[in-house]
């Protein structure tokens, strides 16, 4: 017992004494965390002496506690409203760190080769309206591949979700006399439920779980989680037409061409940023890609958490990129000069 | 008070235990109750008959949240629950009881038992990766072809998630609770009846005919009580209904029930002005029916108890 209890203090006192400069908190998006995960175990071998929690609570609670300033910095994957940022103007520091994508993954059992589906086909499913996996519309899309004639089974979240809201972002930028902007959102009332051929699922998993087990189904998921499951995921054909998969480079292309819509400071408002990256234009971008931001201070009362903050965020800039997990994609190199940008305002304001 | 010293020691010790559980109840309600009010002030009675749910994060206004096709499917999936697993009960209390060697009685009875304590999230998975694909594949396309004049089973099934196969799944869970209080009804029956029945030169189809028709006050208090059960179910139910917001008029579509809603959709309603509101009078709801189910069931219970002289 006594034993233990010194071998606690031992342990303690050895981790007390690597010299911890700075512990910093963090919450927010669940989709960042694992990526955020890895950074934080890396950066950890750059600079030992600062210790970095994050906790993975979800995009709305992280924005949360980070405007209540429960945490020092928020990861979000919708940037601030423009209201909050209205509000703390000039005190605000928001770069998007990472890019995800949505991936329409489907469960077509025989079927060859990849499936091609555009905004206003998945829309047309979403309505109800396209019911047939044999559909002309569908048909047109993928000229040579055998069809079934089977009902589609369309598989949607059923708890509130950022990956609905860029999904129904995306059909409704793209198919915008179908899908009206109130069908936008990251909970919403699905119209093909009340075909009986809509069902819902909790989470990544649930909507995976769904479309593995029903067979004709089509959902949505993070793209990470379809890599991870291994689903068959569809091409989809982008605002000029041509039909992509998601992949790195066309997320990443997806995100160069949303550049010229983009904020150019990260003290900027930066709440269009999801109307500017989903059906960006351009032959190579996949057409419901994503960000994931970090929100944080740009000044901090503790200098040493500042200068803690600004290095790893300029380790981000730098070296970051260089440990991409699977199924995420790293910002452009100009995304990558503001995050160092935001690494200079945090660590001058200590 | 009459009682010696000690007896009214111990009389007012265990007051404050008692109390603290009629308080904790009334507690119960009283917080839902204050918590679904700004609901009912904004949207009136159509928080309960409206059959719409449309969140919405910028204003109430532009929301509408209805609890109509949740309540109706919780009242059918229970509903269903009881009708299938009543019959299955009492055939293995007869079973059990009468029929069967003695050595597999303590077997079945036991392993029934068992079913009790097993966690519902454990039959929920279960029924996500066994029941419900069997379902879908084997028994939901005949059921269409051959009954699909009826409304219930007028809709084609498309996935496994569906009302039936929440109702057939709660029937599962619910088949120990009911076959326990029968079982026990029926134990309970003086062994005189059953001797006069014999004597009568009654077979033992006859004989257990007359007995289990004197166990039937028990069999209302278990059809009462597995319904209360069957209703507040969430985590089972909530895997294989399907969650979408389609009326029970079809059995055969995914639909939701209250408790799989707020399962669903709580963690991040406070995002939406006025849905945790809401999603509280679908507990509220939920607590009176168990509440109404369980009192009844009990009573009818306590009636059946008293007249066998017990």
């Amino acid at each position: 017992m006594y034993a233990a209890l010194v071998a606690a203090l031992v342990a303690y006192t050895a981790v007390a004494g690597t010299g911890c400069k700075a512990a910093i908190q963090g919450s927010g998006s669940s989709f960042l965390y694992p990526q955020m995960e890895v950074w934080v175990e890396r950066f950890r071998e750059a600079e030992p002496g600062v210790v970095i929690n994050y906790n993975p609570t979800g995009s709305g609670t992280g924005q949360n506690q980070f405007l209540q300033g429960v945490v020092d910095f928020a990861g979000s994957d919708p940037p601030l409203k423009r209201a909050d940022w209205e509000r703390l103007r000039g005190r605000v520091v928001q770069v998007p760190v990472i890019l995800g994508a949505v991936a329409v993954v489907y469960n077509i059992p025989g079927l060859r080769g990849h499936l091609n589906l555009s905004g206003e086909v998945l829309a047309g499913i979403y309505l109800g309206r396209v019911r047939y996996w044999d559909d002309p519309s569908i048909r047109a899309l993928n000229p040579g591949v055998e069809l079934p004639h089977r009902e589609i089974v369309a598989v949607h979240r059923s708890d509130s979700s950022g990956t609905t809201n860029v999904f129904t972002l995306f059909l409704h930028k793209s198919a915008p006399s179908l899908w009206p902007e109130g069908l936008v959102g990251k909970s919403i009332e699905w119209p093909v439920d009340s075909t009986g051929r809509g069902v819902g699922g909790k989470g990544n998993q649930g909507v995976a779980e769904q479309v593995r087990q029903n067979p004709y189904s089509v959902g949505y998921v993070e793209y990470n989680y379809a890599v991870k499951t291994g689903l068959s995921y569809a091409w989809i054909v982008n605002r000029e037409g041509v039909s992509v998969p998601p992949s790195r480079e066309t997320v990443l292309a997806a995100a160069e061409a949303a550049l010229a819509s983009l904020p150019s400071s990260p003290l900027d408002d930066w709440s269009g940023a999801f109307q500017a990256i989903v059906y960006a234009p351009g032959r190579e971008s996949y057409p419901i890609a994503s960000f994931s931001f970090l929100i944080l201070r740009t000044h901090y009362p503790d200098p040493a958490k500042a200068r803690a903050l600004s290095s790893f965020l300029h380790w981000l800039a730098t070296r970051g990129y260089d440990y991409v997990i699977e199924g995420y994609a790293p910002v452009p190199p100009a995304i990558r000069s503001m995050i160092d940008e935001a690494a200079r305002i945090v660590g001058g304001g200590g | 008070m009459g009682q010696p010293r000690e007896d009214r020691l111990f009389y007012y010790s265990l007051l404050p235990f008692a109390g603290a559980t009629v308080a904790v109840v009334l507690l119960l309600a009283a917080v839902l109750g204050y918590y679904s009010l700004p609901a009912l002030r904004e949207y009136g009675a159509s928080v309960i008959v409206g059959s719409e749910w449309r969140p919405s994060e910028e204003s109430p206004r532009e929301a509408s949240y209805g609890l109509l096709v949740p309540l109706l499917g919780t009242l059918a999936t229970a509903a269903i629950a009881v009708a299938t697993a009543v019959p299955v009960a009492l055939a293995m209390v007869v079973a059990t009881e009468e029929v069967l060697p003695p050595r597999l009685r303590g077997l079945l009875g036991g392993v029934v038992d068992v079913m009790a304590a097993i966690p519902t999230i454990v039959y929920g998975l279960w029924g996500l990766e066994v029941l419900a694909p069997l379902l879908r594949r084997h028994v939901y396309p005949h059921l269409n072809s051959a009954l699909g004049f009826l409304p219930p089973f007028s809709c084609r099934a498309y996935t496994g998630a569906s009302y039936l196969t929440a109702g057939l799944l709660l029937g599962v869970i619910v088949v120990p609770y009911i076959y326990a209080i029968v079982r026990e009804a029926y134990r309970s029956i003086p062994s005189k009846y059953r001797l006069a029945a014999y004597a009568l030169g009654a077979t033992r189809y006859e004989a257990v005919r007359i007995l289990s028709g004197m166990v039937r006050p028990a069999v209302a208090a278990a059809v009462l009580l597995a319904f209360g059960r069957a209703a507040g179910e969430t985590v089972a139910v909530a895997l294989v209904v399907g969650s979408a917001f389609n009326p029970p008029t079809c059995l055969l579509a995914p639909g939701y029930t209250i408790a799989s809603l707020i399962a669903n959709q709580f963690g991040e309603s406070f995002y939406y002005p006025l849905m945790a509101n809401a999603l509280y009078l679908g507990g509220l709801l939920l607590l009176a029916i168990g509440i109404i189910a369980n009192v009844a069931g009990l009573r009818l219970l306590a009636g059946a108890r008293s007249r066998a002289g017990l």
